[in-house]
């Protein structure tokens, strides 16, 4: 790997790695527009020139220079600091300074760079150009020509990212303006990335247009929760109501982005469907009132009648919770899952983000039965439905009877989940649970990739986190799983089951950490050993 | 000066019918071609490095090396490797280009076969000006005849050597003759330079190697492999041997496109070939190599001669492409410079940010101070400006919008700042010289 020298400072990054990366590793900003580490490098903004002390010819810019042996930049001479206050002075000569009504204003680079490299005294004299203002260009998105610096980051998007090329550059000098062509509207399903990347208040969003200052609003990292994907994302929230939900950086699972139905989670918070109160055959009640009827229920049943089904919409928490539930609480109660979405669901599919499996945690559950082999798939459970075997079912978050149909009549299903589905309609005990938003928990993407989610709002109404219910539930039986909270209830899950061995929230971070690969089979059985002990 | 004057470009020009196959023929074209056919390619570049040829387009490269920059087929990895000859002429004050294939189209399409053998080309395109829409006509109807003849195409003269010659024509922006624009322009995109590196002899059109040269640097060819580098390297002076052609603009007797050796007395060119100012008139200022180099005060114009080392030492200008622009005393520089300047805010392609905005600032100011409304703090701007331009922008564009009006507030500042009704401030000429 090749040492390159950043203000006297000695970096070793690998070949081909651009000065702009490698002075952020060693903790030098360099101010840039049009770099961006998942496109093409465009170099037309020039705020990142820099001093080349060794081995080339400068000024040159920080993103088109890559790492060799021998280069020497400086980013901290007066003629840098000039360098980039005139570019900001040509940036914001024809810009329109509107930010007290520009949305973008507070997290605009514009105003950031002007904090260090403005020239404060205006030397403009003439008129400014005037562009096109307030275009409508996608469902998401509107277009003011004048506030743009022309970094063509939008355009190189469309061009490498979702190949669909709306975006261009028109007209030369300064009447230089992004554009779609006439006829032309954006409408592919990543539309919401294009204002994020967008490093001035050119390309902003329709849903967040006018909605909040940014600088009241707090993120909280966590990820998408709409495919087996699993975007990482913040949550920009303020007051217990979420605004907004943008992608954050992730190269081994979405890189920058995130796609349109994802960035729309945060309406599922308040929509009709959420479930905001447990729910006793029909009729809305108190969550006590509720896990007594569910206690009794259960307590009531038949030995060897009663089924758990986990359910690839929730955590790996909830999850865990609802085996150990079901291996110490109702002894001999049997396990299911099922692979599925609703019908129709799988359409929406594309080789960019959008998986079509809609199921944020299929890859946690089926670690989970690759471990417990006595766990039965949706064919099993329909089976055992049928015969008559099954009497009571808890459901975590699965629209079992929806998928099971009448077979299922006669079945008392007791349900945890958060929105209103096939199920919900005939169940006997309804608990709600909260929105992962309104969690602290883990999610497995369709690459095994395990995720944390953390709580940006309380959960709403008289919803709780599954893993909560459930641990409350177990109390109730007589034995809890032991998930006081999320963290108590993810170690214990990573204790024993290999596939998440030695993970904690805290080496979780904000990245995640893949799966654990299985290990050889004599290790496997030791570990079930030890884990059903207590269960003897 | 009493030098001898040969003619290597212009040598059939005025001939009879010299833009057809039969007058080349007759006069020693195509020759070149069957004897380079014979060549190694590798030898055909080292001759041309040995005769010192340096590119006419206006930055004066050595020819003979940029070849030498082609990767070997082990490291193109399949890849092709394009020759295109530059002929977007678009330069203010400069047009010899077009009078070069409106001439003599033969030449360059000799030179052009000639040095895509050398490059391992098998494909030459010439990429016209959209201006250049007769001269195209006649250069189309010229390669007609060389394809007919077999000079160009497969297989050319039994040789086993494929070059094909295509003729593109642009549409009409400055910015396409800069060698990188003209790439994302033939490659059907918006015409705007591209970064170096890569340079385009490692990576150019359509990511292939690629060798852009100027169409008076292909037409010399032909006329080095006939005569041999030393004959080449006899004309001229040490570093910038062989002749140049320059367009003569301006108040002189004799506008026209002259050949000449390099090194030639630049007050000699003025008041011998171009037959002097015109009558009753003094000399005020010359630009020597197209409208984008530095301005030349007289003093400096009877000092320098033409050729790329005198006029840089001399004056700190660069020779270019040639385009030699005399203004005699009644020229207003302020609206010399009001009017470049309106040609380069219009032509500039507005990809990166300095050259996009600097450019239409300075004509704004210029505009104003034709008419006296600028202050003394705007003259300070638009300098200012034209230095924040100067080497900070993707392609040489900025610094040719720069350059003239450094040049002219530096050696003329009296004109500026008497139009802004204020005497040349005492600090001027030295923060000016400093850069």
């Amino acid at each position: 790997m090749p040492t390159v020298k950043i203000n006297g400072i000695e970096v070793e990054v690998p070949a081909g790695t651009n000065m702009i990366e490698a002075a952020a590793k060693i903790g030098i900003e360099i101010p840039h527009y049009c770099y961006h580490p998942h496109l093409t490098v465009a170099g037309n903004c020039r705020m990142c020139l820099c001093d080349v002390e060794a081995g080339g010819r400068g000024p040159d810019i920080a993103c088109n220079m890559q790492a060799r042996d021998g280069l020497a930049i400086r980013t901290d001479t007066p003629r840098v600091k000039q360098m980039r206050k005139s570019v900001m002075e040509f940036l914001l000569k024809n810009h329109p300074l509107d930010c007290p009504i520009c949305d973008q204003s507070g997290e605009c680079r514009l105003q950031d760079y002007y904090m260090d490299y403005g020239q404060y005294e205006s030397r403009l004299a003439d008129p400014k150009v005037t562009k096109h203002k307030r275009q409508d260009i996608g469902d998401h998105l509107v277009l003011d020509a004048e506030r743009c610096v022309a970094c063509s980051r939008c355009v190189r998007f469309g061009d490498q990212i979702t190949g669909t090329g709306e975006l261009r550059l028109f007209n030369r000098t300064d009447h230089t303006e992004i554009g779609i062509f006439p006829g032309v509207r954006i409408d592919h399903d990543y539309q919401g990335n294009l204002a994020d990347i967008c490093p001035v208040g050119a390309i902003t969003s329709k849903d967040f247009r006018f909605q909040k200052r940014v600088w009241y609003l707090t993120d909280t990292d966590s990820i998408c929760t709409a495919c087996a994907t699993g975007c990482d994302i913040k949550v920009c929230h303020e007051r217990n109501q979420v605004f907004r939900i943008k992608p954050r950086r992730n190269d081994a699972v979405n890189q920058s982005w995130m796609c349109d139905h994802g960035r729309m989670i945060w309406q599922d918070l308040t929509s009709l469907g959420r479930l905001l109160q447990a729910r006793v055959e029909g009729q809305v009640g108190n969550t006590d009132a509720a896990m007594q009827t569910a206690v009794e229920t259960l307590q009531g049943a038949e030995p060897g009648t009663v089924g758990v089904v986990l359910g690839t919409q929730a955590s790996n928490e909830a999850n865990w919770a609802l085996w150990r539930l079901a291996k110490d609480a109702l002894k001999g109660a049997s396990v299911f899952w099922c692979q599925g979405n609703d019908p129709g669901a799988w359409d929406r599919v594309d080789d960019l983000l959008i998986d079509a499996d809609k199921n944020p945690n299929t890859e946690g559950v089926r670690a989970l039965t690759r471990h417990d082999a006595s766990i039965g798939d949706g064919a099993d459970l329909a089976h055992a439905v049928r015969e008559g075997n099954l009497k009571t079912l808890l459901v975590l978050q699965d629209d079992v009877l929806g998928r099971l149909g009448d077979a299922a009549d006669g079945v008392a299903v007791l349900y945890i989940g958060t929105h209103r589905n096939g199920t919900v309609d005939k169940a006997a005990v309804v608990l709600p649970a909260a929105h992962t938003v309104e969690q602290d928990a883990t999610y497995t993407n369709r690459r095994g990739q395990v995720q944390r989610v953390r709580r940006a709002v309380h959960p709403a109404g008289d919803s709780r986190p599954a893993w909560q219910l459930l641990d409350r539930l177990g109390a109730s039986l007589g034995k809890a799983p032991g998930a006081s909270t999320a963290a108590i209830a993810f170690k214990k899950l990573s204790a024993q089951v290999p596939a998440f061995a030695d993970m904690t929230y805290r080496a979780l971070g904000t990245q995640g950490l893949p799966l654990v690969a299985p290990q050889p089979e004599a290790q496997t059985d030791q570990a079930s050993q030890e884990h059903h002990e207590p269960a003897k | 000066m009493d030098v001898p004057k040969p003619r290597i470009l212009t040598r059939r020009w005025g001939l009879a019918g010299s833009h057809t196959l039969a007058v080349a023929e007759e006069h020693g074209g195509y020759a070149s071609l069957r004897k380079a056919l014979s060549m190694a390619p590798a030898d055909i570049t080292a001759l041309v490095k040995a005769s010192g040829l340096r590119g006419r387009g206006g930055a004066g490269f050595p020819t003979g090396l940029k070849w030498s920059f082609v990767p070997n087929a082990e490291k193109r990895a399949g890849k092709p490797v394009y020759l295109i000859c530059n002929a977007d002429e678009s330069e203010p004050g400069t047009f010899k280009d077009r009078y070069c294939i409106w001439n003599d189209p033969h030449m360059l399409i000799e030179g052009c076969v000639i040095a895509a053998h050398a490059i391992g080309a098998k494909a030459a395109y010439i990429y016209l000006r959209g201006e250049f829409k007769y001269v195209k006509d006649r250069l189309d109807d010229a390669l007609k005849e060389a394809r007919a003849k077999g000079y160009v195409g497969k297989n050319i003269m039994g040789s086993g050597v494929d070059v094909d010659v295509w003729t593109h024509q642009g549409a009409g922006a400055y910015i396409c003759g800069e060698e990188t624009a003209l790439l994302s322009s033939i490659e059907g995109h918006r015409g705007q330079p591209k970064l170096k590196p890569p340079f385009p002899a490692v990576e150019g059109a359509w990511h292939s190697p690629t060798i852009v040269n100027n169409v008076e640097t292909l037409q010399v060819v032909p006329w080095l492999i006939e005569h041999g580098p030393d004959a080449y390297r006899a004309i001229g002076t040490e570093k910038a041997s062989g002749t140049k052609l320059f367009s003569c603009s301006g108040n002189i007797k004799k506008p026209g496109v002259y050949e000449l050796p390099l090194g030639y007395p630049m007050m000699e060119l003025l008041n011998d070939e171009c037959g002097g100012l015109l009558d009753g008139h003094t000399l005020k200022a010359v630009i020597p190599g197209g409208s984008s180099v530095p301005i030349m005060t007289p003093q400096e114009v009877a000092k320098a001669t033409m050729d790329y080392e005198s006029i840089n030492e001399v004056a700190g200008s660069y020779l270019g492409s040639g385009g030699f622009i005399v203004m005699d005393e009644r020229a207003d520089l302020v609206d010399v410079l009001a009017n470049l300047l309106r040609f380069y805010a219009h032509e500039s392609c507005g990809q990166c940010t300095p050259c996009r905005e600097g450019t239409g600032w300075m004509f704004s100011i210029l505009d104003r101070l034709k008419s006296g409304d600028c202050t003394e703090d705007d003259i300070r701007i638009l300098r200012d400006v034209a230095n924040n331009i100067h080497s900070r922008t993707i392609c040489f564009f900025g610094a040719s919008a720069a350059m003239p009006v450094q040049s002219f507030l530096k050696k003329f500042p009296e004109e500026f700042f008497g139009r802004a009704g204020v005497s040349v401030p005492d600090d001027w000429r030295p923060a000016a010289s400093a850069k």
